[in-house]
């Protein structure tokens, strides 16, 4: 079975892009839907879209380049699953959105999470090398919300400038291998973003969505998304955690055994390369 | 005595990073592993630290340690013979 993986944002933006028509195309896209110069990484003249909103745009845009080149090789998925951010492009590509309103909505999306940013600093913090349970009892009380769960000893923090700075002390503390701290404009996968509840629910209310014609696995309880399931799925995403290393585990088991991801960098990859060895060992 | 381990450890980084179609001629020894070289990261990092202490049975406390070790294949071969002196 071969399962398509699509990542969240990434933190930066490979140093080549591609020059064929297919990144063309989704660049053209890029800007008619969502103001956003793909291949000079700038929002077009008259549009409001921040540093963090680009990022998440490049991210969901290279995973629509990659897969139609994928597809352009013959390649097919049985079976997609998404982390993050990754949803937008992943709903596309399992054909319950068009390219263009994957785009539109991730813009939509950011513009709105990006305001939170204007109000209180946010960030989020990587700590690596360190079990759960540490992990937890560290950053409880430090304000910081745990975001990602992507192995047994990689996580995310999210939460205010400070929260994060306050659980990454006592996460290095508490003997982490490594902890490191990055700006961003909205404590994602937390319960801090129930602010943005009614908005981000009025977005999405605008985009119709269709059967997934691929079926979609989401990383929080590991369901197959229907049609119905995916605007309310879209929104509480956005305030709960991503449970990587539980969805992974469940992929192997309904039996995926080859799997590429389909987007920019190898974030998740190596993630299941390290689930993979554990599970070996 | 280190430069005798070089050809092990960069075994053990394709081993441990699963990287495909490489061999060990092909990694520079001097390169520099993050950033630049290979491009590793901080995933990949305590891949490697725990690959090194299953193999060579050398631990890499800290990612302050690790700057210092995953510098390049030298100075991983580097600290493991004197971790093992």
């Amino acid at each position: 079975m071969t399962l398509w993986l699509f990542p969240g944002q990434p933190l930066k933006r490979e140093a080549a892009l591609p020059k064929d028509d297919d990144f063309r195309d989704i660049d053209r896209l890029c800007r008619e839907c969502c103001g956003y110069d793909l291949v000079n990484h700038r929002a077009l003249s008259g549009c409001l879209v921040s540093h963090h909103t680009m990022l998440q745009l490049y991210g969901v845009a290279m995973s629509l380049y990659r897969a139609r080149r994928l597809r352009r090789d013959g390649e097919r998925p049985d079976l997609i699953a998404e982390h993050s951010l990754g949803i937008y492009a992943a709903l596309s590509v399992s054909g319950s959105i068009a390219e263009g309103d994957a785009l539109a909505l991730a813009g939509r999306i950011g513009t709105c999470m990006a305001a939170m940013g204007d109000r209180q600093s946010y960030a989020l913090g990587c700590a690596v090398g360190i079990r759960r349970q540490a992990l937890e009892s560290a950053v409880g009380g430090s304000g910081a919300y745990l975001a990602n769960y992507n192995t047994s000893s990689h996580f995310l923090l999210a939460g205010t400038a400070s929260a994060v700075e306050t659980a990454l002390a006592a996460c290095q503390e508490a003997g982490a291998f490594s902890v490191s701290q990055f700006p961003c404009e909205a404590p994602l996968h937390t319960p801090l973003m129930a602010e943005l509840s009614g908005q981000l629910a009025a977005i999405v209310a605008d985009c119709r969505f269709e059967e997934p014609l691929v079926p979609l696995v989401e990383h929080i309880g590991q369901t197959r998304l229907t049609a119905s399931a995916i605007p309310s799925f879209v929104v509480n995403e956005l305030l709960q955690p991503v449970y990587w290393e539980q969805t992974w585990r469940h992929l192997r088991t309904a039996g995926c055994t080859r799997f590429c991801e389909v987007g920019s960098g190898q974030a998740l990859t190596k993630f299941n390369r390290w689930i993979d060895a554990e599970a070996a060992a | 005595m280190s430069d005798e381990l070089v050809p092990q450890v960069k075994q053990m980084i394709i081993d441990a990073l699963r990287i495909e179609g490489m061999a060990p001629d092909e990694i520079d020894s001097d390169a520099p592993l993050f950033g630049e070289g290979l491009g590793l990261d901080s995933i990949d990092a305590l891949q490697l630290v725990v690959a090194m202490e299953k193999e060579f049975g050398v631990v890499v406390p800290d990612a302050d340690t690790g700057t210092k070790v995953f510098a390049s294949v030298r100075a991983m071969a580097a600290y493991i013979a004197e971790q093992r002196n």
